[in-house]
C-alpha cells in the first residue's frame, strides 16, 4: 500500500506539473485563434475589439515572416498577463511605421519560438491594427541584458526589434534577451496619417 | 531448507525493508516539495497580476538607474522652501538646484508637487551671476521656444502643470560639473477649519494608479445633437505624471529639502505646531513666528523624525479665545480692486434637537498604495466613525481595490449586530491591488430612496492616488442627487486636488489624516461637521459696486468653515451682504468694504479661483470644453499663472552647449511618501544590478552575434523619455518547459516505482 501511495503521489505531482506546462502551451494558441479573429474584426471595423470579453488588452499588429511561415498577433502592453496571450508591444515604444523603434516582446517557448529561426536579411511583415501593412529587413541581432538593451526610443528612423529571452533552450529564467533588430523598407515614404485606436 | 533460507535472509530483508520505508518517504516528500514548487509561481504569479501597477512599473522606468550606496553619477537635486504668510494669503519660493555631476551635457526633469490652491506666476533661472526670468507663454508655445532653446545649446528652464497639484520643471544644457537654480514662486490662501489656520507644503507625489485604457467612454451631450466624441484612455498623459519612485530599502535617500516659513497672521499667535517635522521657531513678536526644519530634511527608513518624503504641514491658532470670524482685505492691480473675505459663520448649537436621522456610506480605499501606515490610519477612523452612529442611523460599509465588495446590498440600521459585523470585515481589510475609484463611488452614490428627506452622506477614505480624477469628477457630478461626499485623504501624501474638488462637486468637506495621532481629533472634527446642520442657501450682494464674485456657486458650509470670496470690483464702497440659513434659522452679516486691509497677491488668487471656476463649471457641463478653455486661456494670461494651458518658460541667451556634443536626459527620481510599502505598490521589484550610468549606446561593447548596424547619434528627446540605457526589455519566458520535464519526470518515477513493486512481488 506504502509503494502504491507513494506512486500515486508521485504521479498525481507529475500529471498536475506536466499538466501545467500543457496548459500555458494550450492557452497561448487558443489565444491565438480568438485574436486572429478580434484582429481581422479590428481591422474592418476601425474600432478597439476585445479577443474575449474579459480581456484588459487587444490585438494591436500581426508580426508575420512569410520565409519560415510564421505569424503572430501582438497586444497592446507587455505585461506577464498579455504575453500569455501572444506578442506584447512594448509600452511607449513607437508603433509599427512610426518614426522610432517597434518593440515587441514575447516567449521564447511560446510565440516567438520561431525567432531563432529567423536570418538576416528576412522579411518581416508587420499590419498594424488600421489594416497598414509595413516590410521591414532584419538586420541585425543581438544578446542584451534586459535593463541594457540598447534600444533607443529615439531613433530617427523606422526600426523594428523583436526579443525574447536568451538562451532559446534554457529552463529557467535569466536577465539576458535576444533582440532581433529590423529597419523598415517599404512602404518608401511612410508618413501616413496614424489614426489612433 | 526454505525456512532456513528465510531466516538466515531476515536481518537482509528487513534492513532493505527499512531502507525501503525511508526510501518510500522521501519519494512522498519529493513530490510534495515538487507539488509546493509548482504551486508556487501560480500563486505568485496571480498575486503579481492583482498587484497594482501605476504609471510603469514593470519596464524600471519608475526605478532610476543608481548605484549601490546612492546617487553618485547623475544629476543632484537639492530643494529651498522659502514662505512668507501674511494675513490671509502666503508666498511662496521653491528653489532647485540642479548640480550636474557628470562629464556630459544634462538636461534635467524633475516632477514635484505643489499645494492645489496655488497660483504660480515666477520663474527664474539662476546660472552663475546670471538671472533669467521666465515668460508666461500658451502650453505649445512654450514647449516649442523651449525645445528650441535646448537644440541650440541654450540653457533654458520650462515649468509646466500636469495637474493642479502636480508641476514638471524641465532644466536643459546644463554642463558637465555645473549647477544650475531654477526658482518657481506661487501663491496659496490660507486654509481655516473651525480655529485652527494651516498651510501645507508637499514633498512626494505618490506614485498613482492609472487605469488601463481599455474601455473606451463616450462624451455625447444633448446641445452638440447626436455627435460626441469617444475618449480612449482615461490617462492620457499618465507617463506625466509618473515619476521615477526610489525603493527606500535599496536606495539612499535624495532631495534633501530646506524649509523656511515667516509668519505673519495679522493678530496675536496662540499655538504653532508642525505635524511631522521637527522644527525651530522663533518669536520675534506676538503675532511673527518664523518657523525653520531643525536639520535638513531627509527621508527617514520608517517614518520617524523628519521626511523629504511626507507632506510638511503647519497649523496656528489664535491666543484671543476665538479666533477672527471675519477677515475683510483689498489689493489694487492695474487700476483694479481686488477683495478677499473670510466669514465664517457661527457655530449653533442645537443641543436640545436630537440629531436628525442619516443615511451614512462608508467607503474605504484597501489598495496597494495604501499599504504600510495609510491603511492602519484608514482601518482606525473608520473604526472610529462606526462608533459614532447612532441607533436610528442607517448605514452600509464598501471596500475596494481593483476590486469591490459591498457589506450589505442596501443600507441597514446601525444596531449592534449590523456594527460588529461591519467591524469585523473593516478588521479584516488588508493593503493590496490596483485603485478603481469609480466603481465605488457609483455603488455608494446610488440611492434606492431618492425622494427620501434624511441626510445622506458618502464618507470616502483613501490617498487618492489614481491618475483619472476627471472620471471621478464625472462620476460624482452625474450621480450625486441629495447625497454629500466627504472625502477624507490619507497617508503623508494624499493626492490634494482630487480630495478638494471631488469634495466641492459632492457639496461636502475634505479632511486630511497624516499620522495615527491625528486620526481621533480630525474624525472628531469630521463628525462634528457631519452631525450638525449645515449653512445653506447662501447668497452675496454687493451694495454699491459692480462685482466680479468667485466661487460662483457658493457651496454649503459645514461647521467651521469659512465662506472665502474673492471679487474683482468696480470701486471699493458700500457693504457686502451675506444671507443664508443655518439649519432652519435666517442668518446675515453686513461687511463694510471701506474697512478693508491691505493684502497682497489677492488678484492672483482671484484668477486662479476664476480658473477652478471653469473647470468646474466644464466637469458640471455648464461650459463647453472650448469655453472653458478660452476663459482659463485669457486669466492665465492676464495674471501670467501657469495652468494646464500655460507654462512659464525662462531661455539664457548665450549658447553654451558645444555643436555635436549630444544631451543626455536625467529624470530625478522622488522618494517613496513616508509609509508606504514598496512592494506592495509596485509588486514583483526587477532584480538590477548596480547599473552603469547613462552612457551612450556603444555597439562594440555588448556580446552579439552580430553587431547592431551602426546608428548615428541623436540629440534625445526630454519628456517621458528614459535615459540612454535603452528600452527595457520584459520577462519573456514561460516556466512551461521547465514544468513540462519535471511533470514528465515525476510521472516516470511513479511508473518505474509500480514496475518495481511489481517486480518484487513476482521475483
Amino acid at each position: 500500500m506504502s509503494r502504491l501511495s507513494a506512486a500515486l503521489v508521485l504521479a498525481s505531482a507529475g500529471a498536475l506539473l506536466f499538466g501545467q506546462g500543457i496548459y500555458i502551451h494550450a492557452k497561448a494558441m487558443l489565444a491565438q485563434v480568438l485574436l486572429e479573429r478580434a484582429f481581422a474584426e479590428t481591422i474592418s471595423t476601425g474600432r478597439v475589439v476585445k479577443p474575449w470579453p474579459w480581456a484588459d488588452t487587444w490585438p494591436e499588429a500581426r508580426i508575420r515572416v512569410k520565409r519560415i511561415g510564421a505569424s503572430a498577433i501582438a497586444l497592446a502592453g507587455s505585461s506577464g498577463q498579455a504575453l500569455a496571450f501572444g506578442p506584447g508591444h512594448v509600452e511607449r515604444t513607437a508603433d509599427a511605421g512610426e518614426r522610432g523603434v517597434a518593440v515587441y516582446a514575447a516567449h521564447r517557448d511560446t510565440h516567438f519560438r520561431f525567432l531563432k529561426d529567423v536570418a538576416i536579411g528576412d522579411e518581416i511583415d508587420v499590419t498594424r491594427h488600421d489594416g497598414k501593412t509595413f516590410r521591414y529587413r532584419a538586420d541585425g541581432s543581438s544578446i542584451v541584458r534586459f535593463d541594457q538593451s540598447g534600444i533607443d526610443p529615439f531613433t530617427t528612423g523606422h526600426e523594428l526589434a523583436l526579443t525574447t529571452c536568451w538562451p532559446f533552450d534554457a529552463i529557467a529564467h535569466g536577465p539576458m534577451r535576444y533582440v532581433l533588430h529590423a529597419t523598415m523598407i517599404s512602404p518608401a515614404n511612410p508618413m501616413q496619417p496614424y489614426s489612433p485606436p | 531448507m526454505m525456512v532456513g533460507y528465510g531466516i538466515a535472509a531476515w536481518p537482509f530483508l528487513a534492513a532493505k525493508y527499512r531502507l525501503y520505508q525511508r526510501w518510500r518517504t522521501l519519494t512522498a516528500l519529493i513530490g510534495l516539495a515538487a507539488l509546493l514548487i509548482a504551486a508556487l509561481p501560480f500563486a505568485g504569479g496571480a498575486r503579481a497580476a492583482t498587484v497594482a501597477q501605476p504609471g510603469d512599473a514593470r519596464s524600471g522606468s519608475l526605478i532610476l538607474k543608481t548605484e549601490g550606496e546612492g546617487y553618485v553619477d547623475a544629476v543632484r537635486l537639492g530643494i529651498d522652501v522659502d514662505v512668507t504668510v501674511s494675513g490671509p494669503t502666503l508666498r511662496a519660493r521653491v528653489t532647485q538646484v540642479f548640480r550636474n555631476t557628470t562629464k556630459d551635457w544634462v538636461e534635467g526633469i524633475y516632477v514635484y508637487p505643489l499645494p492645489d490652491g496655488g497660483a504660480v506666476d515666477t520663474l527664474k533661472m539662476v546660472i552663475g551671476d546670471r538671472v533669467v526670468v521666465g515668460d508666461i507663454k500658451e502650453r505649445q508655445q512654450a514647449r516649442v521656444v523651449y525645445e528650441q532653446a535646448k537644440q541650440n545649446g541654450q540653457k533654458a528652464a520650462l515649468t509646466e502643470q500636469e495637474r493642479p497639484n502636480i508641476f514638471t520643471n524641465s532644466v536643459a544644457n546644463i554642463g558637465p560639473g555645473e549647477t544650475v537654480l531654477v526658482q518657481i514662486e506661487y501663491q496659496e490662501p490660507v486654509h481655516r477649519s473651525v480655529d485652527q489656520f494651516s498651510l501645507r507644503i508637499p514633498m512626494v507625489v505618490g506614485p498613482r494608479y492609472n487605469p488601463a485604457p481599455v474601455v473606451q467612454t463616450v462624451d455625447l451631450r444633448a446641445s452638440d445633437n447626436g455627435w460626441g466624441t469617444a475618449t480612449s484612455d482615461p490617462v492620457p498623459d499618465r507617463d506625466r505624471i509618473s515619476p521615477p519612485v526610489l525603493d527606500p530599502k535599496d536606495h539612499a535617500p535624495v532631495n534633501p529639502t530646506t524649509i523656511s516659513i515667516r509668519l505673519q497672521a495679522g493678530f496675536p499667535l496662540g499655538d504653532v505646531k508642525s505635524h511631522f517635522h521637527n522644527v525651530k521657531i522663533d518669536s520675534p513678536d506676538r503675532s511673527t513666528r518664523v518657523i525653520t526644519l531643525a536639520t535638513p530634511a531627509q527621508p527617514s527608513g520608517e517614518g520617524q523624525g523628519e521626511g523629504a518624503d511626507r507632506d510638511f504641514e503647519l497649523t496656528w491658532t489664535a491666543a484671543a479665545e476665538k479666533a477672527p470670524s471675519v477677515g475683510l482685505f483689498r489689493e489694487q492691480v492695474a487700476g483694479s480692486d481686488y477683495l478677499l473675505a473670510y466669514v465664517t459663520p457661527p457655530a449653533v448649537n442645537d443641543a436640545e434637537q436630537k440629531p436628525l436621522p442619516r443615511e451614512v456610506i462608508f467607503v474605504i480605499d484597501n489598495s496597494g498604495s495604501m499599504g504600510g501606515t495609510s491603511i492602519v490610519q484608514a482601518k482606525a477612523s473608520l473604526l472610529y466613525a462606526l462608533g459614532r452612529l447612532q441607533p436610528n442611523d442607517r448605514f452600509n460599509v464598501i471596500r475596494f481595490d481593483h476590486t469591490m465588495d459591498m457589506l450589505f446590498a442596501d443600507v441597514v440600521p446601525a444596531d449592534s449586530g449590523h456594527l460588529a459585523q461591519a467591524k469585523d470585515f473593516v478588521t479584516a481589510l488588508q493593503a493590496q491591488g490596483g485603485t478603481e475609484m469609480i466603481p465605488p463611488m457609483r455603488a455608494a452614490l446610488t440611492d434606492h430612496n431618492a425622494d427620501g428627506n434624511t441626510v445622506r452622506q458618502v464618507v470616502f477614505l483613501t490617498d487618492g492616488c489614481i491618475g483619472n480624477e476627471q472620471q471621478l469628477f464625472d462620476t460624482i457630478t452625474s450621480m450625486r442627487g441629495r447625497s454629500r461626499v466627504f472625502m477624507v485623504g490619507i497617508g503623508s501624501a494624499p493626492n490634494t486636488y482630487l480630495m478638494t474638488r471631488a469634495a466641492e462637486l459632492g457639496r461636502g468637506t475634505f479632511t486630511h489624516i497624516g499620522s495615527a495621532e491625528q486620526v481621533e481629533s480630525r474624525m472628531r472634527e469630521l463628525f462634528g461637521k457631519l452631525e450638525s446642520p449645515a449653512v445653506t442657501q447662501l447668497s452675496v450682494t454687493f451694495s454699491d459696486t459692480k462685482a466680479d464674485m468667485t466661487p460662483v456657486a457658493l457651496p454649503d458650509l459645514y461647521r467651521g468653515e469659512p465662506l472665502v470670496l474673492a471679487a474683482k470690483l468696480g470701486k471699493l464702497a458700500g457693504t457686502i451682504d451675506i444671507k443664508g440659513r443655518i439649519g432652519d434659522r435666517p442668518w446675515s452679516v453686513t461687511l463694510p468694504l471701506a474697512n478693508a486691509a491691505e493684502g497682497k497677491g489677492l488678484s492672483k488668487l482671484w484668477a486662479r479661483r476664476k480658473i477652478t471656476d471653469a473647470e468646474v463649471a466644464q466637469t458640471i457641463r455648464t461650459l463647453t470644453a472650448d469655453e472653458a478653455n478660452k476663459t482659463i486661456l485669457a486669466l492665465a494670461l492676464e495674471h501670467q499663472l501657469v495652468t494646464r494651458l500655460t507654462s512659464l518658460v525662462a531661455v539664457d541667451k548665450t549658447v553654451t552647449r558645444p555643436a555635436g556634443e549630444p544631451l543626455k536626459v536625467s529624470e530625478l527620481p522622488l522618494n517613496l511618501p513616508a509609509g508606504w510599502d514598496f512592494e506592495k505598490v509596485f509588486g514583483e521589484r526587477p532584480k538590477l544590478g548596480p547599473a552603469a550610468p547613462a552612457i551612450e549606446r556603444r555597439a562594440e561593447e555588448r556580446d552579439g552575434r552580430v553587431r547592431i548596424a551602426a546608428r548615428g547619434v541623436s540629440p534625445v528627446v526630454s519628456a517621458g523619455s528614459q535615459a540612454g540605457q535603452g528600452v527595457v526589455l520584459p520577462t519573456t519566458a514561460t516556466d512551461a518547459e521547465w514544468k513540462m520535464i519535471v511533470g514528465a519526470m515525476l510521472m516516470a518515477f511513479a511508473v518505474v516505482l509500480l514496475a518495481c513493486r511489481r517486480r518484487r512481488v513476482f521475483g
